[in-house]
């Protein structure tokens, strides 16, 4: 959980005196990152002009921290918006309260609980209908209409965090893909197939070459039981349910847990983790241990996100195995026909804006800028030219011929040539799924029943959404 | 006959003993030759020794997060030397009515303090925070000590109590007979006696205190205030494995309190083993 | 104590003021709140709606909950056994005389219980490692290799490797405590017993443990209390998992409350926790009550 820190400067730069907006006040002194005068108590003093110029805090609580910008192309973009939007407003005191994913979740949750968010935030998908009824983030849909980058969003992207038509956040960082498989197409040449096989059927059968050689066929973690829903059941489920079934379920319009396509898919993958195709290990150990197999060579392939792929890029760059790396997407399931060759795509988070700044407007202005700003073109166009990946708003032309053949690939992979399918968890409810993974760590196991499963997440489903 | 049997006793007494000792000890030697190595050797082979040690992690953690690291082992000092002097002190008098002086009142403290032994702290952090925040005392440079204290505060009285129960009340009759106040009873003739177990609250506490995470994550934003635990997330991306790195951190934090015990740990025992009641 | 040395009634109120007020403060305010909490439906946010006690009959029939008390129960009795009598073995041993070495067992024995349980989660979770874990290495060196198993994705033996470092951990802590106990005891007792005749074992049942039982008992509390609201080790071990094979009452809490977002039904849960913890210290005390006859209450 740690990795290098480098760029302290940018923190030292960006950090000033760090109250977290809630009205927290006069400990320490407040220091302006440039120049001019800021209040030192509480924030909503402004010098009010009505063309929005604002001078006093904004505070914005988020999870690219300098470790987790070091391998993800989406957060150092972010963390770089950030750093020129502070540069080109002097006058605002923007205070950032950064923590890891995993902190930022739970504090995030206790701050929502207390009814106290800071004024600017990262809304996880499948809090949105919960956290709108609350009245815990603003209505964003005009903020969104006059956006001058309008034209240019996804407007699918904005699917999760909407509800009741309207929206509640604009989608950030950038729209990866969290089921591919990411494989080593020499040695699987060498178990006799060009690429990797389209159907798990073609994968049992290469087991045994590869159990000769002493290696995992795919290597897996699900220690943090997330993982086989976002990186596996998004999609296989897909496949045997095809795209309508959940968006009924997203709108409540009569699909359940219970029904068959589903219960099969669960059945499937029950059937593919005790078959011994992954490593024996996946339930103790978690994404990034697995993505260590593959990486030494003990596995032949491993299934992950797009924040894995950015991890083994910067690892394997300069390695055999970096040119030998391919992707594909999940093989077909038997017996699943509703969709084929889809892999699951999408932002899980967006800039959210607490809806307490209705009363200033001057204040409110400046975070909506602050939100254009790091989900727009300017956004877009650093992860495009430095990574090859894509943000809210389009870009054109992004110009590929920068980048290497992995990064292609990678790109093609998650843009180009397949199809896309949601990501489960950026809705409905994190009680649900909380339920639902719970079950399926032990269903991977063979020790509960799909059908079981199925029964506990609808009744957890209809109790919470 | 006799000695044979006393040497094989002798035996396995120091033998069972220095297996315990000895692991008790291991992890801290692992963590630190593992520290030393970079991650792909250390995913090789785990429990082998460095082939090519170097501190190359440390180095790039200390120059890297400089004046947030110092910054927090100070705040951690600070809190913590604050709290344990607040527990020890208070404790002890807590602990030392609610054992001898009987007044109404008494069973209900004893039992409104037991109940903070037994409450998950989870369960705490939405109310804590709303506490706090109302109340202004939020994110200051004072704010830990008061959950310390108040969380810490049971186990002292309960084990000043317990320990104070084996001292014969003749003691005081006898002081108070010679015209000694209750005061001055209390901490001239009570307190040294109880040195043992003031001194073993005090070690508990102190690493207790140093090693808190969720309230420091809840009730801390600046991040100058944050305390050692805290600080540490900053090394936590949200996806990384780099266990030789992670070990590095937690050496370099857990090296106050490690340097604290090692050093102190021959006044500490000392300390803790000598006093014996006479009469 | 006689009346004659009693200590004033405002004297004992003014040195009780500060103690009591800030625990009440930082505690008791908090504890309360969170129990008026649990009366409502509330996801969190600025909504909540009263509902009664129907958390707390959702409580009565949760199945994860009931099972999570189990394992709650079942590491209350595994640490009592593991903890404080392995702690009072350690430091009967350490004090024989034909023990060198004292002062290193003390000082390294307590060093675990220093360290956060996140490096011990850490620790032993690659001790429990299938692939690079010294048990596994273990057993593969003397020639057990097919009993190397994915030991925390075991859900029936994960309770009990769980147990392990907890147990582990805390003896140092209580032999700590036990040592300055028997420390206060008078060495002349004991050299009288000895010249009596009494040998180690039934210096040590007789006289030692008799005389350190209050401090015992209050162990045993602190251990129990302990271990009904057992977090961090498990949290990072193994979140509870596989499924819900570890799961305990405080990590079940924090899901609910945290990642289910149902903080009303969370903080029925950890009333719940609170109660069920007096229960069992309460049924503790009065069993050692009946035990011992003795007038003393802890």
């Amino acid at each position: 959980m740690k990795k290098k820190w480098v760029s302290v400067f940018m923190v030292v730069f960006l950090i000033t005196a760090l109250f977290a907006g809630c009205g927290q006040t006069d400990d320490s002194t407040d220091r302006s990152t440039e120049g001019s005068s800021t209040d030192d108590a509480s924030t909503e003093d402004t010098s009010t002009e009505e063309n929005g110029a604002y001078a006093g805090e904004l505070s914005l609580m988020h999870f690219s921290t300098s470790e987790e910008s070091e391998g993800n192309g989406g957060s150092d973009g972010f963390r770089t918006m950030v750093t020129e939007w502070d540069e080109a407003n002097p006058d605002i005191a923007l205070v950032q309260n950064v923590l890891a994913n995993d902190d930022y979740k739970t504090q995030i949750a206790t701050l929502a609980a207390a009814d106290d968010l800071p004024d600017v935030f990262l809304l996880q998908g499948m809090n949105t209908r919960a956290w709108a009824e609350q009245g815990l983030v603003m209505d964003m849909t005009e903020i969104i209409n006059n956006s001058p980058y309008n034209d240019q969003y996804d407007h699918s992207f904005f699917f999760p965090f909407t509800y009741n038509d309207s929206i509640y956040g604009l989608p950030v960082l950038t729209g990866g893909t969290t089921t591919v498989v990411v494989y080593d197409q020499a040695i699987w040449q060498e178990a006799g197939y060009d690429t990797f096989p389209e159907t798990w059927d073609e994968v049992l059968e290469a087991k045994a070459f590869f159990d000769e050689q002493g290696m995992d066929v795919v290597a897996f973690g699900n220690s943090g039981k997330w993982q086989a829903n976002s990186c596996f059941l998004s999609a296989v489920g897909n496949r045997f349910t095809g795209d309508e079934w959940f968006y009924s379920m997203v709108d409540k319009s009569g699909a359940a847990f219970t029904d068959q396509e589903f219960v099969d898919s669960l059945k499937f993958t029950q059937d593919i983790f005790t078959s011994g195709v992954f490593n024996p290990d996946f339930n103790a150990i978690n994404n990034e241990d697995a993505r260590e197999l593959y990486i030494a060579g003990d596995a032949s392939a491993f299934i992950g996100g797009n924040w894995d792929v950015s991890y083994i890029q910067s690892v394997l760059d300069g390695t055999d195995l970096y040119d030998t790396t391919k992707f594909a997407v999940i093989p077909q399931p038997a017996g699943a026909d509703a969709t084929t060759r889809t892999h699951a795509i999408g932002m899980g988070f967006a800039v959210a804006i607490n809806p307490k700044l209705a009363d200033d407007p001057a204040k409110l202005a400046a975070a909506i800028d602050l939100a254009y700003k790091v989900t727009g073109s300017d956004f877009a166009e650093y992860v495009g030219a430095n990574y090859a990946l894509g943000g809210l708003t389009k870009v054109d032309n992004v110009d590929l011929s920068n980048f290497d053949q992995f990064t292609v690939d990678f790109y093609n992979y998650s843009y180009v040539e397949n199809k896309a399918c949601e990501i489960y968890d950026s809705y409905i409810s994190s009680a649900v799924w909380d339920v639902l993974n719970t079950d399926l760590q032990m269903m991977l196991n063979g020790d509960i029943d799909p059908q079981k499963v199925a029964e506990n997440a609808q009744a957890s489903y209809e109790a919470n959404y | 006959m006799k000695t044979i049997q006393t040497k094989l006793l002798a035996i396995f007494l120091n033998v069972t003993l220095g297996i315990f000792s000895l692991s008790c000890i291991f992890p801290l030697i692992w963590m630190f030759y593992s520290s030393l190595k970079q991650k792909r050797d250390f995913n090789a082979d785990i429990m082998g020794l460095p082939k090519n040690p170097s501190f190359e992690n440390y180095v790039r953690i200390l120059t890297n997060a400089d004046y947030h690291i110092f910054e927090s082992v100070l705040n951690s000092i600070r809190t913590t030397v604050l709290s344990i002097a607040l527990i020890i002190f208070l404790g002890f008098i807590v602990g030392y009515i609610l054992s001898r002086v009987r007044f109404r009142g008494n069973r209900v403290l004893y039992v409104m303090f037991l109940m903070g032994l037994l409450i998950p702290i989870h369960s705490l952090l939405v109310p804590i925070y709303v506490v706090f925040r109302a109340t202004n005392l939020g994110n200051k440079w004072f704010t830990l000590i008061i959950p310390y204290v108040a969380f810490g505060l049971p186990i002292a009285i309960f084990l000043v109590e317990g320990y104070v129960k084996s001292i014969p009340v003749s003691l005081e009759e006898a002081a108070n007979i010679d015209g000694s106040s209750f005061t001055s009873t209390l901490f001239r003739i009570i307190l040294p006696i109880c040195k043992p177990i003031l001194v073993t609250i005090g070690i508990i506490q102190t690493f207790a205190t140093w090693n808190e995470f969720s309230f420091a994550l809840v009730l801390i934003r600046d991040q100058r205030l944050q305390t050692v635990p805290l600080a540490m997330t900053q090394f936590t991306g949200q996806f990384s494995s780099d266990y030789t790195k992670i070990m590095a951190a937690m050496l370099i934090t857990m090296s106050p309190i490690i340097i604290f015990y090692f050093v102190f740990s021959k006044q500490i025992i000392k300390g803790m083993v000598a006093g014996a009641i006479k009469g | 104590m006689l009346n004659s040395i009693r200590p004033k009634n405002r004297v004992i109120f003014a040195y009780l003021l500060i103690p009591v007020a800030i625990y009440v403060f930082a505690v008791f305010v908090p504890l309360v709140t969170a129990g008026y909490y649990s009366f409502f439906e509330w996801q969190g946010g600025p909504n909540k709606s009263f509902i009664g006690i129907e958390n707390f009959k959702t409580l009565m029939n949760d199945e994860i909950f009931w099972m999570s008390f189990q394992h709650n129960i079942f590491l209350v009795i595994a640490c009592i056994i593991g903890q404080i009598g392995l702690a009072l073995l350690f430091v009967l041993m350490i004090n024989s005389r034909l023990v060198k070495f004292k002062g290193i067992h003390r000082t390294f024995g307590f060093f675990p219980s220093t360290i956060a349980a996140v490096a011990i989660g850490f620790i032993w979770t690659m001790v429990f490692d299938y692939r690079r874990g010294i048990l596994n290495w273990i057993l593969e060196l003397i020639g057990q290799q097919e009993h190397t198993k994915v030991w925390l994705n075991e859900p029936d033996l994960v309770m009990l490797l769980i147990a392990i470092p907890l147990i582990w951990q805390f003896i140092g802590y209580f032999m700590i405590i036990l040592l300055s106990a028997i420390s206060s005891i008078d060495k002349s007792i004991i050299e009288v017993s000895e010249i009596d005749g009494a040998n180690a074992v039934q210096r040590a049942i007789y006289i030692i443990i008799p005389l350190i039982k209050n401090t015992l008992l209050v162990c045993v509390t602190l251990c129990v209390a302990g271990n009904m609201k057992a977090f961090d080790h498990i949290f990072v071990m193994t979140t509870g998992g596989p499924g819900n094979a570890s799961m305990v009452m405080a990590l079940y809490g924090y899901k609910v409350s945290f990642m289910q977002q149902n903080m009303g039904y969370g903080s029925a849960i950890s009333i719940g926790i609170f109660v069920l913890s007096l229960l069992v210290i309460g049924t503790f005390q009065l069993v050692t009550k009946v035990l011992s006859s003795d007038k003393e209450v802890v």
